[in-house]
Formats: C-alpha cells, structure tokens, sequence
C-alpha cells in the first residue's frame, strides 16, 4: 500500500546552533539509496517528526545543488520543535516530502537578484541563496538585505560573513532599533526602511522576501518604490499544515491550497488571494 | 424497469448472505434513541424510521480516529512501519441518495494529485444500497442543491418502496450488479405488482440561487463583507457540523504514545475550531467564528465545485438538525443568492 | 408577554441604554427558535418567547464572542435557570453585573429538545430541570416580565435525571464504570458541550493545551473518558444544571446525569449550590473554616 504519511527517517548528523531557540539540523537519509536519488528545489519544504510528538512544517534550507544531506532550521515554538529542540547528533527523526511548489529559478537566469528575508524567514532563502551562488554565472548582481530584531537573532552569522567576503554579493545586515551589540557594524533599522536606503536596483532584477507577514507587506510597498514590478517579487505564504499534500484542509486561502500551489508565490498573485493569511 | 425485488422480511437473508460471503453490513441501527449507521449481524437491529442516520456513512471510509504508522524507538534505534490496510468489502444498506452522492466530493479530495489509499482501499470495497426517501422532514433540501429522492449518483443499487412495504431493486452500477446476483437468493425476480410509495420530495428553497451563490463567492470582495458577521454570530464554533456531514473532509495528524513506542493518528478535524489556523506566532488568519463558518460555506459551494469539480453540499441537512443554536445553512444561502 | 419583551427591547435599544438584545427569535419556518443579536429598535419584533426557548444565551456574554462585546452594552432575554449561569460569571469575575442588563421571564417549562415539541407543553416533554425549578420567577434581574408563577418545586427532586442516577448508583461500581464508558464511547470529540457551556469560557481549553498532551485528542475510549471526565471536574460545584451540554451533543450522552450527580455531591459536602448568588464564591476555589471535609483542616 502506498502510504502518503510515512515519513522517511534521517540521522542528525550535525547540529548549528544559530540563534537564541534557532537551530540547524544536517540530516541524512537511513535509507542510502534515497541519499543519492533525493531532489528538491528550492522554495520546498517538508514535513519533520519527533516521534510521539508529531510533525512540523519546515522549508528545506539547504540548496538543492548540494547532495547527499538536507537542512533544516527551526525555532523552538511548541510541542514539536521543542522536542526536536531537545535531540542530539545521531538522533533519528522523521521526513516527510519535498512539498510544494518552488521558485523558478531557471526563469531567472541572466537576471540581478535581491533577496530580502527578516529573522527566521532566511531559512527558504538560503537554499535559494546557495542555489544561485553555485550557478554564479547564470546571474548578475546579488544583493542581500537581513535583518532580525536583534544581533544575537540573526541566523546564519557564519554563512553572512562568507557571502559579504565572496567580493560579488552585497549583504546589508541590520536589527531593529535597540537591537543592536555595542560592536554592531551593520545599519539599525526595520528591514523595510533599509532596503529602501540601499535601493538595489529594479533594472532586470528579481526580487525574493521571506519573513513574518507583517514586514512582507512593507518590504513589497518598498520595492514597489523601487521600481519591481509586483510580477517580479517573489515571496512564501505559511500557512498552518499538517498533510503536506493537499488533503487536511487546513492550509488554504479561498480555494488556493498553499501546501500544493505554494508555498511560493509572486506578489501580484498574493495580492489577488482572498483576505484569509 | 427494476431489476429485482426484496421483500422486507428478506432483509435477514440478505444480511445472512453478506455476511456469510465474508462482508461487512452497515445499516441505520437505533443506538441512545438515534439512528445511526452501524455494522450489523441480523435484520432486528435494522430500524426503518429514520429519515437519515446520524452520523454520515463517512465513518466507515474516512474513520473518525486511524493509525497511518507505528513508530518504536531502542536499542536497534527507530523504526517506523506504515499501517497496511486490507479492508472488508463492506454494504451499506440503507443509505440516502443526497448521502451518496458525496461520495463523488469525498473522492476528489482524496485522489486529486495524490492519492490517499486509506480512503480509496475503503470506498474501492463499498457497495451503496440506497433506499429512496418516501419520509423527511423540513431540514432537507437535496432538491435545492440539484439532487432529488431519486438521484442515483454514488449508488450502487436503489431501492423504491412500494405501497406494501416491499422494494423493488435497481443495480445502478456493475458493482450493483455484482452484489445482486451474488446474493440473488435473497431477491425475488418479480415483484408484487403493487405500486410504488410516493417519494419525499422537499420543496425546493425559493430563494436560493447556487449560481448566484458562486458568482458572489468567487468575487474577492464578498470576504470583507459585514454581512458574514451578522450572519453567523450565534455560531458557537463547535465541530458538531461539520463532524456529521459527509462531505467535510479535515484532518488533524498527531502522535500518540510514549518515547518508546507508539502511534501517528489521522484524526477528523473541524475547521470550526478557533485553534484550527492558529499559527505557532499566535498569529491566525480565521481570529473570528464569522470567518470559520465563511471558511465552510465556502469550502462547499465554491472549494469543491471549484477546485474539485464536485458537489460540497448536497442537502442532507444534518448540520441544521444538529446545530445546538440552529445555524441553518440553507438561511446562509439564501442570503448569499441576493 | 411576548410583546413586552419586544417593548422592553424596543426602550432598551432607542434610548441607548443597550447597543444589543440577545434573545430568542424564529428561524425562516417559524418552527424553531434560534438566538437573535437584535441592534435595531425597529428589530425588535423579531424577538419570541415561548415553551421552544431552550438555549441558554448567557454563553454569548463570555470573552469568547469578541464581535458581540464589540456592539456594545447588551441586554439579554433570560429564564430564571439562565439567570443562575449569569450568576456565576459574575461570582467569578467574567462579567460585571452593571455590565448586562436582565431581561428575566417568569418561565413554565421550556421543551427537552425543540423536536419533541407538538404544540403544547406537557411534562414529559420538559427537562428534569423544570420539575424542579426554583427560579421560575427570575431571582436576578434588571426587570422581570411575566405573570408570577405559583410553582412550587417538589420537595424531594423529581425527574428521570434524578431517577437515573438512583439507578445507577444502586449499581455496583464496576458497572457503573462499563456504563460510562460506554456512553463515552460514542463521543465524537465535536466539543458542542464545551462550546455550548457559559461556563466553559477558558480561552484555551485544557484540551487545546499540547505541552504536555493533557487529553489525547483522538475520539477513541482513552481520549474520550479523559476528555469527559475532566470537563465533568472543571465544571464541579459550577454547573447549574442547565442542561445545555446534554442538549447540544449530538451524539446523546447523557451528560445531564454527570452533571446532577457532582452537583449533590457538592451539595452535601459544602451545603453549596451555583447560581443564587451572584456574590458567592465556588466552594471548589475557597477554603472555609467551615468546611466539612477533615483534610482539608
Ligand atoms: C511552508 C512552511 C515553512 C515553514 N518553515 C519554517 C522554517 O523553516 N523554520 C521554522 O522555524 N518554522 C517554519 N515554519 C513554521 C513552523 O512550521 C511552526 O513554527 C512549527 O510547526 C511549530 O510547531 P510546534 O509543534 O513546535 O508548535 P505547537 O504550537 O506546539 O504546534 C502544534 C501543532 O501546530 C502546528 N503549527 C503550529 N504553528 C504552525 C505554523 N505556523 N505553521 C505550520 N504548522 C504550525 C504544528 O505542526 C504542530 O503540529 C514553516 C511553516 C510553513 C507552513
Ligand atoms: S453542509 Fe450540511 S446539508 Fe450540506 S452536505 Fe454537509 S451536513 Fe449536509
Ligand atoms: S454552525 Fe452550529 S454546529 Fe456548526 S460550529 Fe456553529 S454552532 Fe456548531
Ligand atoms: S428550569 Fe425553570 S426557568 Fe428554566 S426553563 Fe425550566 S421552568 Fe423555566
Ligand atoms: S457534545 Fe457530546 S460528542 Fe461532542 S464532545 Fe461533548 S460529549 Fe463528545
Ligand atoms: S496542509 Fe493539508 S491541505 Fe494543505
């Protein structure tokens, strides 16, 4: 019988710590078999278990140019990440997919790219990130804006300082106001209001932003005053999930099942989606 | 032309012979003063005065609680077995002709994109032996959503009752076809002669419009329209509703068990529930019931005829028997046919 | 007296005192009734009082109906054993007597369930509640409208709750047990009674509270006795007896004798009974020198 939910097992093979309650697991498939098969794109996502406590909806934050092993990172929130919160190297958990649909990479050669994420919502973007920098030369100018509320939020530090040193990516870093370290070097400031100052150009680009809700609507307002077309911004909805695969009727916005049809969309998609994100 | 006819006090043959071949046989049963769809062994725990069991025929093809997988962890680490399933051919007796034609919406839900076995190894193994309304009350409205007392869709064999209690029998599919001559010694090849029972046929609602219904449901605008509030602020956001009608389809998927062993569960869910969006943030995009119950209503009349092509309500009216502050869905409808 | 409600309602709304009359109205047919949020004076007719006025609407005064709260100052249309949830909300600081204004109706019975209803009240229709009611005329209200009623309760309760659970405590224990789970059994997890329930307000139901899993969630025996049973506990030396749980499950358990059964149990040991006073605290919450059980001193 072919049985939609049932997960695969993976090992942690490593764990990053990388923020206060914000984690990284490198997981490899039990199976060997699948470690070599497994494809995703980036922009998927997939469903991760502790057993006896349940699933948690994560995107795969590792780019899919990288084989072999998946990442994840996660915020301890509640039953399910506080479980996976608790577990060591060479802990088993479960993995269900990839899920959902992806973002179209493959369109955008030749083009710049402007990724745009807040706290936690760097995760979808990293894979991208990752998946973009090891095509360098399908692309053109790449620009990073992050931001977290506070230094100590900010994911990925390591990763940043890598990408800002490669000398062909521009990485803008800030934290809200407050937020800030007294040897912080980065801008102060909300995510919105700073892209808008480093205002990366329009001109052939495409832009992507991942965040909490309320900093995507400002982020699109922004890039709107530069000049992106609503076509050309790219963003994820997260909605609620629990089947992953368009059956639990749970993740839906009108008649749009985010978990088949998303998570990624473009601006002008989402703003023709009914009031209910 | 019927194919054949069963005498009323045959049924226990029939029941005999279903069971006797290895299957399940399900029909309206009187459990705490309700009729309610049961599996049975005799003809005596059979009621006919019922107008439509309680619970929907749902339950034995999406059950309310299943395992879908086993996990256990030690000393050799973690394993996880997905449940086989090998279901029982089952019969339902005794269904209603709005009921079964939800099987077509439960179906589309379940196998669009992908299919999920646990429902379609179900249905694959269930025979529907309707009985046509010749009672109802004033909460039906099949005829409203364009299904009658004689409709025939998700059927396998119909049955009409005639002026002396008999029925005379209809294979509706090859399947109904099957199932009577497997259990040909329970029918008769002619019947009585006598002429059939008139049917109940509801009064169609006069001022609902379905189309009307979708043109205005598919219009973004009517999300933010106050009349949602006002509509359905008695709502008391149970799941009663949703729980017994044969077209809502949500699930909820958990663990249950310790650290060592244990199971994960598909278990019904209702998007009633205030905690049914709510984010791990705290954010939740359905804050108030008036957008649970908007999300409902157009889960049936613009979800499912939109996104999968079938029908999402089809008149039963269980949710307007059971609602405890009598949210009928039928006032709903008519106020959104204007 | 159907029409002074509807006055009453109409002088409530014009002069502004109330912004909204929760009360009963007619669904389309005219053959059940339903609650109505009446804002209008104008609106005011739609309001009905009559022997099918079974829900207990208090249960809109609570947090949980933000949308209602946010019309404003209301006024409800309630019977005496309504008053008494009424009465305990306000005992337990969930809303403020000055804050609602009572609409109280002297009361004859209402119907068990409105499908039992025939066109005449009779009292085998009616709820073991009503044959012993104490408050057929409204002990806590604004106004009170309505003939007096000259019904005196019987002495000893009387009732098929009263008789069932005589019944079964004659049982020995081990059947009572297979009773109930029994009946439990066939819960469907709907939460009606919970929602239906005044004194259900928590904002995050014990049930919805996953750190750790207090309740399992799944509608198999386990789940459901843990989920009855706790609910049965949180509402001890609460419940009013109102019988809008029993009323509102679809699947007919018969929650009424749960609740009767804790009820004179508190009775005996603490002399205490919900919903007289408005002032009065839970036993289950205080601790009173007076107290009859040892341990506790
Ligand atoms: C497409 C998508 C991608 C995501 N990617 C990430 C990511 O990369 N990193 C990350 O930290 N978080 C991500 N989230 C959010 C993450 O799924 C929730 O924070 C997490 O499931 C909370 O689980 P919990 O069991 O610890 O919390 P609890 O509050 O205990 O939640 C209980 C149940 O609710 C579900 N749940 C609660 N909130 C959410 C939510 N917002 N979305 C989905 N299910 C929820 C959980 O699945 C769980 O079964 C993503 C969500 C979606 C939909
Ligand atoms: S919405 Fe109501 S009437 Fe329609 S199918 Fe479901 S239970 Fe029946
Ligand atoms: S419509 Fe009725 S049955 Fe459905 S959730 Fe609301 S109160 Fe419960
Ligand atoms: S308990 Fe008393 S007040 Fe309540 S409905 Fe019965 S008679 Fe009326
Ligand atoms: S109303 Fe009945 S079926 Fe629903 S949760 Fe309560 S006891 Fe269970
Ligand atoms: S997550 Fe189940 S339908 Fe989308």
């Amino acid at each position: 019988m072919n049985n939609l939910y049932l997960p695969h097992l993976a090992t942690i093979e490593d764990i990053y710590e990388e923020a206060p309650d914000v984690r990284s697991f490198r997981l490899v498939f039990k199976d060997e078999r699948l470690r070599d098969t497994f494809d995703f794109k980036a922009g998927q996502f997939a469903l991760y278990s502790a057993f006896g406590l349940g699933e948690s909806t994560f995107c795969i934050a590792s780019p899919p140019t990288r084989k072999g092993y998946v990442q994840c990172t996660f915020r301890r929130t509640g039953r399910v990440t506080g479980g996976l919160a608790e577990m060591s190297i060479g802990d088993v958990i479960g993995f269900r997919g990839p899920y959902g649909n992806h973002f179209p990479v493959d369109d955008w050669k030749g083009r710049n790219m402007v990724f745009i994420a807040g706290g936690i919502g760097l995760p979808p973007v990293r894979s991208l990130i990752w998946n973009v920098l090891d095509r360098r030369e399908d692309f053109g100018n790449i620009t990073i804006v992050y931001g977290a509320r506070t230094a100590a939020d900010l994911v990925y530090k390591n990763e940043l300082k890598h990408w800002a040193g490669m000398g062909d990516v521009r990485v803008v870093e800030t934290v809200d106001p407050g937020g800030e370290t007294p040897d912080w070097k980065g801008k102060i400031g909300f995510v919105p209001t700073v892209l808008e100052e480093a205002a990366p150009s329009s001109k052939d680009a495409v832009a992507v932003t991942c965040g909490p809700p309320i900093m995507i609507k400002f982020v699109i307002n922004a890039l709107g005053k530069l000049g992106f077309a609503d076509g050309s911004i790219y963003t994820t909805l997260e909605n609620r999930m629990k089947c992953g695969i368009g059956k639990c009727g749970r993740c839906n916005v009108g008649d749009i099942y985010i978990c088949k049809e998303g998570p990624v969309y473009t601006a002008a998609e989402v703003k023709r989606m009914y009031n209910d994100f | 032309m019927a194919d054949k006819f069963l005498k009323r006090e045959n049924l226990g043959r029939l029941i005999d012979s279903v069971r006797n071949g290895g299957a399940r046989f399900v029909a309206p049963a009187i459990d705490a003063r309700q009729a309610v769809y049961r599996a049975i062994s005799g003809a005596d725990e059979v009621t006919w005065d019922y107008i439509l069991p309680r619970n929907s025929f749902k339950d034995y093809l999406f059950p309310q609680t299943e395992v879908v997988a086993e996990y256990s962890i030690g000393e050799g680490g973690v394993e996880i077995r997905g449940r086989e399933l090998s279901p029982k051919d089952t019969v339902v007796f005794g269904s209603r002709p709005c009921e079964a034609a939800s099987l077509a919406s439960l179906r589309s839900v379940f196998t669009w994109d992908s299919v999920d076995e646990f429902y379609t190894a179900r249905e694959d193994k269930t025979t529907v032996v309707t009985v046509a309304c010749t009672n109802g009350d004033e909460a039906c409205f099949c005829t409203t959503v364009g299904l009658s007392p004689e409709s025939v869709a998700g059927s396998d064999v119909m049955l009409r009752e005639t002026a002396d209690g008999d029925f005379s029998v209809t294979a509706i599919t090859g399947r109904g076809r099957g199932f009577l001559s497997a259990h040909s010694a329970a029918f008769e090849d002619s019947g009585s002669g006598s002429a059939q029972k008139p049917l109940f046929v509801p009064e169609k609602i006069e001022g609902v419009d379905i189309s009307r219904i979708k043109e205005r449901l598919a219009r973004k605008e009517h999300y933010d329209d106050p009349v949602w509030a006002g509509l359905t602020r008695k709502c008391i956001g149970c799941g009663a509703c949703t729980f017994v009608c044969p077209t809502c389809h949500c699930f909820d998927i958990i663990d249950e068990g310790t650290a060592f062993e244990g199971e994960r569960r598909k278990n019904w869910d209702a998007c009633q529930f205030d905690s049914f969006t709510l984010h791990a943030s705290g954010h939740n995009p359905r804050d108030a019931q008036f957008k649970r119950w908007r999300n409902r209503f157009m889960c049936k009349f613009n979800f499912y005829p939109n996104k999968f092509n079938s029908r999402g309500c089809v008149g039963c009216g269980r949710c307007i028997r059971v609602c405890p502050v009598r949210l009928d869905i039928t006032e709903v409808m008519e106020e959104m046919s204007r | 007296m159907e029409n002074a409600v509807r006055e009453k309602a109409k002088g409530l709304l014009t002069s502004g005192e109330v912004k909204v009359v929760i009360g009963w109205g007619w669904n389309r047919n005219g053959t059940r009734t339903t609650p109505v949020f009446i804002t209008r004076p104008e609106d005011a007719g739609r309001l009905v009082w009559n022997p099918l006025c079974v829900n207990n609407l208090s249960v809109y005064l609570t947090r949980k109906f933000k949308d209602i709260q946010a019309l404003g100052r209301p006024a409800i249309v309630a019977k005496g054993c309504d008053i008494k949830n009424i009465a305990v909300l306000v005992s337990e600081a969930q809303v403020k007597r000055e804050d609602v204004y009572i609409i109280g109706v002297t009361c004859d019975g209402v119907v068990y369930r409105q499908e039992l209803w025939k066109g005449e009240l009779t009292p085998n229709i009616m709820p073991t509640k009503c044959h012993n009611c104490d408050v057929r005329n409204p002990h806590i209200a604004d106004c009170v409208i309505g003939d007096r009623s000259g019904f005196v309760p019987p002495e000893a309760p009387a009732g098929m709750v009263f008789d069932r659970i005589k019944a079964l405590d004659a049982k020995e224990s081990a059947q009572r047990w297979e009773f109930w789970i029994k009946e439990f059994s066939r819960c469907v997890k709907c939460y009606a009674c919970r929602q239906v329930c005044s004194l259900c307000y928590c904002e995050r139901c014990i049930t919805e509270k996953n750190m750790p899993q207090w309740i399992e969630t799944s509608a198999h025996p386990r789940g459901n006795l843990s989920w009855n049973l706790t609910r049965a506990m949180h509402l001890a030396g609460r419940c009013t007896f109102c019988g809008e749980c029993e009323r509102a499950c679809p699947v007919n358990i018969p929650l009424n004798l749960v609740n009767q059964k804790l009820i004179t149990v508190v009775k005996d040991a603490f002399d205490y009974r919900s919903g007289y006073d408005a002032s009065a605290h839970p036993p289950m919450i205080v601790f009173s020198p007076e107290d009859k059980e040892n341990f506790i001193k």
